[in-house]
């Protein structure tokens, strides 16, 4: 038998710790060495928020670890 | 002093592990609790099971470590996807919104479904989990360490030098070039279902002739430094979620075979991939052996540690411990992704200030058998039940019997191999035994061989071999005796081979006391080992799977700690 899981945090806290995750990826892609891809991932992020706010997709197949 | 929780996740194998004031106290693979088989999931079960077993609460958990960075994988994936354009211009709408639907939050995620504060989750690189999944609960105080899997963040493979409780990374290969796509690949090839079939494809090889060399050099190129590279045109990894290989690989090999086809090795074609399957072991081997020997001499250590799915890879384990020039060698039972959880998990508990752990000896790390639950619902199902006061030396005159008895007692294994405490026992002695296990439960292919598990110190009567720092965990194989197959024809593999557990008391006591008893009643002290499930299904956990599995399978008896559930006659 599986054990309870705990109440899941409120909606602003959700987005709180969102905002913070999204802070963390930009610093990350702020290196010099990664500045080619900050372009593209401005829109991948706008393209992300999007599917967070629409429950986001999953997708399984046998090498996706390797691509996605 | 600290609790950590390690989470590995969101590719296969998803697993969790508690580690608390450096003690490894819990650690389960989320596909024995979600009876999804390889659940890739966020393993939120197996973590909240974890805390329970220890009566830890979630808001006590110091650290929870995540196995991989997931912006640094966001990276590779966005370079790979840019520097293959324009193969990879139709996966990139399904690579980012996986990636921005779910990886790159899987921290947030994490601290909202198990209740551990955000700022207590923390990540781990990919290839450091699995080489502190190895190296800190072995048994050495100095070892190279060799991590081989299909890739991490960037890295396929890397040597790594451990000494006390510290790492140091020496040598990588980086992706697109990896051992563990090679061998996906050509389990694709092969027609088995990749992240699943290489258990085949290495029960395969033992069919075949290594005798195609020339084409695999056209396939991988292995150099005499142990670094290699693979023929890209011959592999899709790069820009195909589905197939893994290209058309480069069927020029040189032919037409991959059909998946799903019954196999028959007497069939020419059938006996060409089974001599492929032999020769990719055989490459796979060279190169492993290749990296070990660079890894030996990078570090000087006479021990070497092994981690990665890779290293899953039993036979290639055994040309290692024979050839690569190590006195000992260790492979961690959960070797693969989920063991990924174990080493995030030690790494954090390690930054927090605790010790390294002591030198793991058993597997059975997950949920004890709820003895008193499985009584009542076998009663409500009206089975039969009889507890009993010996369950080993009972468990031993039913093998002896020649009936194939499920066996769960204790907590349940970490990592693939049933080791005892979930799993099906039979007598190794006759063939047909196999054929049996196969109709009324496994349905596995005819080539794949079943492994036998042997009192500890009767290893050299048996086997060509004796007890190592690899066999109580069934990561190695070794020659049966000459005399002694026809003795264990359910267990010898083709080769002459099989891939032994050697039992003893401290590490599998439920199983060392029913080989003691099949000793003491006059039989060999082995029992054909095999895992306690059906084709497709997670190994059982929990009474109820066990009593499930009871009623949808032909097997004569079901032993539930001390409780004997049987069927007629």
């Amino acid at each position: 038998m599986n054990p309870p899981r705990p109440q899941r945090p409120g909606l602003l806290r959700r987005l709180g710790a969102r905002a913070r995750t999204v802070l963390r990826l930009i610093l990350h892609f702020l290196h010099p060495a990664r500045f080619v891809l900050a372009p593209l991932l401005i829109v991948l992020l706008l393209a992300g928020m999007l599917l967070m706010f629409t429950g986001g997709l999953a997708y399984v197949a046998p090498f996706v670890y390797t691509l996605f | 002093m600290a609790c950590v929780l390690g989470i590995s996740a969101h590719y296969h194998d998803a697993a969790a592990a508690l580690v608390v004031d450096g003690r490894v106290v819990a650690a389960i693979q989320e596909e024995r609790l979600s009876r999804i088989k390889n659940d890739p999931g966020l393993p939120i079960a197996a973590a909240l099971a974890c805390l329970q077993f220890a009566g830890i609460d979630p808001g006590a958990v110091d650290a929870l470590a995540f196995y991989e960075e997931p912006f640094a994988k966001l990276e590779r994936v966005l370079v790979h996807l840019l520097r293959n354009l324009p193969r990879t211009w139709r996966l990139f709408p399904r690579a980012l919104a996986s990636q921005l639907g779910s990886k790159i939050w899987v921290l947030d995620h994490l601290s909202e479904a198990t209740g551990v504060p955000r700022g207590r989750v923390l990540t781990c690189e990919h290839h450091h989990s699995h080489a502190a999944s190895a190296f800190l609960v072995s048994p050495y105080d100095d070892a190279a360490v060799l991590v081989v899997d299909g890739v991490g963040e960037a890295h396929s493979t890397t040597l790594w030098h451990g000494q006390g409780g510290a790492l140091r990374l020496l040598a990588s290969v980086d992706f697109p070039h990896s051992l563990g796509l090679l061998y996906a690949g050509l389990t694709a090839w092969l027609g088995f279902p990749v992240n699943e079939g290489e258990y085949k494809v290495m029960g395969l090889a033992a069919w075949g002739r290594p005798h195609l060399r020339d084409e695999f050099s056209k396939i991988v190129t292995l150099h005499p430094d142990g670094a290699y590279e693979l023929e890209l045109g011959c592999f899709a990894h790069m820009s195909d979620a589905e197939l893994g290989f290209g058309p480069g690989l069927e020029r040189i090999l032919g037409p991959r075979r059909p998946p799903g086809r019954p196999w028959d090795l007497d069939d020419p074609a059938d006996r060409r991939y089974a001599d492929v399957a032999a020769t990719l072991q055989a490459v796979l081997e060279d190169a492993l052996l290749g990296l070990a020997q660079r890894a030996r001499a990078l570090t000087g250590s006479h021990n070497l540690c092994l981690a990665g799915g890779v290293a899953l890879n039993a036979r290639a384990n055994a040309r290692l411990r024979r050839e690569a020039g190590f006195a000992r060698v260790f492979v961690q039972p959960a070797a693969g992704d989920a063991g990924g959880a174990l080493g995030a998990a030690l790494i954090a508990a390690q930054r927090l200030g605790d010790p390294r752990p002591s030198a793991l000896l058993s597997a059975a790390l997950g949920l004890p058998i709820d003895a008193a639950r499985g009584h009542d619902v076998a009663r409500a199902l009206g089975l039969s039940v009889r507890r009993l006061d010996d369950p080993a030396t009972t468990t031993a005159r039913l093998i002896a019997e020649d009936r194939i008895v499920a066996h769960a007692r204790g907590r349940f294994e970490w990592g693939p191999r049933a080791l005892g405490q979930r799993s099906l026992l039979a007598r190794p002695r006759d063939r047909n035994i196999r054929e049996r296990m196969n109709r009324l439960i496994k349905q596995r292919e005819p080539f794949r061989p079943f492994a036998p598990a042997v009192l500890s110190e009767s290893t050299a009567e048996y086997f060509a071999a004796d007890a190592d720092d690899m066999s109580p965990f069934m990561t190695t194989v070794a020659p049966v005796l000459d005399t002694k197959r026809e003795r264990l024809a359910a267990v010898t593999h083709e080769d002459g081979s099989a891939r032994l557990q050697t039992v003893e008391a401290t590490r599998a006591p439920e199983l060392h006391a029913v080989l003691t008893a099949l000793a003491a009643a006059g039989e060999d002290p082995i029992a054909l080992n095999t895992s306690f499930n059906g084709a497709g299904e997670p190994i059982v956990a929990s009474s109820e799977d066990a009593l499930a599995f009871f009623l949808r399978h032909n097997i004569d008896a079901l032993i539930l700690e001390d409780l004997l559930i049987e069927r007629p006659k």
